[in-house]
């Protein structure tokens, strides 16, 4: 056997001492075994295991082995005691074979087994009082608790704020945009589109053309385009294996007609690889 | 102060400290009683008994390890519990006062039955197992559940369940197996 594998690795390992090491593994094992899974714990002969001990205890110098005996002697005094329990249960007639019940439980209805348990059952009478102690301490509280309202202002304020999806009227109305600005925002960036488009004779990477030096920008041009991919003034042209993202100017406004959404998330981190993708690509071609 | 007076002083505090929960739970120690009515707490106690015996009540000691003491010595007595219980058991008619169901109380019936044949531990598995041949999963999941949270069954952390402290108190395990195991189908409700 490789040391590893030894129950008591510090031991030790002679042949003969591993014999004894292995008897006394056995008694402790088979003990808490026998209480793991609750089964009879006559099954231990604890006469005969203790004789085991005494035949090996002059064999035990280091503290480790005599650590180990005193475990063993202890695993076989629960056993005692489980084998107690066993004889007083027995004695009080609670005890009844398991596999019966269990049979009687599944052939018996619901009436029938709520009507056993009716006829067993004497409940408990108690109240629950309210002693001047604790009538002083309620006091104590409420003269501490502040009124409602400015109880629900610090809870509101202590609220984690929840990511909300905001329409743009949202925003107009919330005064956080202008929707002239807005309108003028868009019609600004779809001329950029059209002369970046001509300019390249071709489609332009999406990311190229949304990502600028603020996130905040970033984002007012990435929503601004949403627009006018879904006022039909430019397409998007995304392809799943190279993983990019192009657009196309429609050249005039097109009907869509059972459009699909593409939710394209621009998380700050997104933001972030992206521009420094950008800028790498950008030094590498000058 | 005469020796009547002196009684009836220990008996009305007996009955506190029986009736009124002073702890997370009901009824009270056997030292408790011992500290607050003096050596001789058990003549108070049989003295209250006689007492609440008119309005159908009774003291029911239970002791710590679970099993009935015919003559238990005194550390038995300061270790155990004191209750007071209905004399006799509830009438089909009180059922629906408890705010129990019929299908919970044969749920319950059931597990104490199985865990008692068992020694007084079951694992939480072998239970829902046997319950859910009967009654659906959602219901055997939440009435567990409550019984544990009421004390009428209690769990480990490996999922073991064991007989709470509440059913030891008010339910009396030797009947209600004999019930189960002697019953014939005939039997309603």
């Amino acid at each position: 056997m490789c040391t590893e594998d030894r129950r008591w690795p510090k031991l030790p390992q002679r042949a003969r001492k591993e014999e004894y090491y292995e008897e006394l593994a056995r008694i402790i094992n088979l003990c808490q075994s026998i209480r793991a899974k609750g089964e009879d714990p006559f099954l231990v002969d604890v006469p005969q295991k203790l004789q085991v001990l005494k035949r090996l205890l002059p064999q035990w110098k280091l503290l480790d082995e005599l650590l180990m005996d005193a475990e063993a002697l202890k695993e076989l005094s629960l056993m005692v005691k489980l084998q107690s329990d066993w004889v007083k249960r027995r004695a009080s007639g609670l005890f009844i074979d398991p596999f019966l019940v269990e049979v009687k439980i599944k052939l018996l209805g619901k009436e029938e087994l709520a009507s056993a348990l009716l006829a067993a059952w004497r409940p408990l009478i108690a109240a629950e009082q309210l002693t001047p102690k604790r009538l002083l301490e309620a006091l104590d509280y409420w003269r501490v608790l502040l009124p409602l309202s400015q109880r629900m202002k610090e809870i509101e304020a202590a609220q984690f704020p929840e990511e909300k999806t905001l329409a743009v009227s949202e925003l107009i109305r919330l005064k956080f945009l202008s929707e002239r600005a807005f309108n003028e925002e868009v019609r600004r960036l779809q001329e950029e589109l059209t002369k970046d488009y001509e300019s390249k004779g071709g489609p332009i990477d999406y990311w190229k053309f949304v990502i600028r030096d603020t996130y905040e920008e970033t984002l007012l041009r990435a929503y601004a385009l949403s627009f006018i991919i879904s006022n039909g003034y430019a397409n998007l042209i995304i392809n799943p294996v190279e993983e990019s993202i192009m657009i196309e100017t429609a050249g005039k406004q097109t009907q869509r007609k059972g459009g699909k959404s593409v939710p394209i998330s621009i998380t700050y981190e997104k933001w972030m690889t992206m521009k420094n993708s950008i800028k790498t690509e950008g030094i590498r071609n000058e | 102060m005469s020796e009547d007076v002196t009684i009836s002083r220990k008996l009305k505090k007996a009955a506190q400290l029986l009736l009124f929960q002073h702890h997370r739970l009901p009824g009270a120690k056997g030292w408790e009683l011992r500290k607050v009515l003096g050596k001789d707490y058990m003549k108070i106690i049989k003295l209250l008994e006689r007492r609440l015996d008119e309005l159908g009540l009774e003291i029911k000691i239970v002791y710590e390890d679970g099993i009935d003491h015919q003559t238990p010595t005194e550390e038995d007595l300061e270790q155990a519990r004191f209750y007071v219980i209905c004399r006799s058991p509830l009438q089909i008619g009180e059922v629906s006062l408890s705010g129990w169901r019929i299908d919970t109380l044969a749920v319950l019936a059931a597990a104490l039955a199985y865990i008692t044949s068992k020694q007084g531990r079951a694992t939480r598995n072998e239970v829902e197992g046997l319950l859910r041949e009967k009654f659906p999963d959602w219901k055997v999941d939440q009435d567990l559940n409550r019984f544990i949270r009421k004390g009428y069954l209690d769990e480990d952390e490996e999922g073991n369940l064991y007989i709470g402290w509440r059913t030891r108190a008010e339910i009396d395990l030797k009947t209600l197996v004999s019930i189960i195991a002697g019953s014939s189908q005939t039997q309603q409700l």
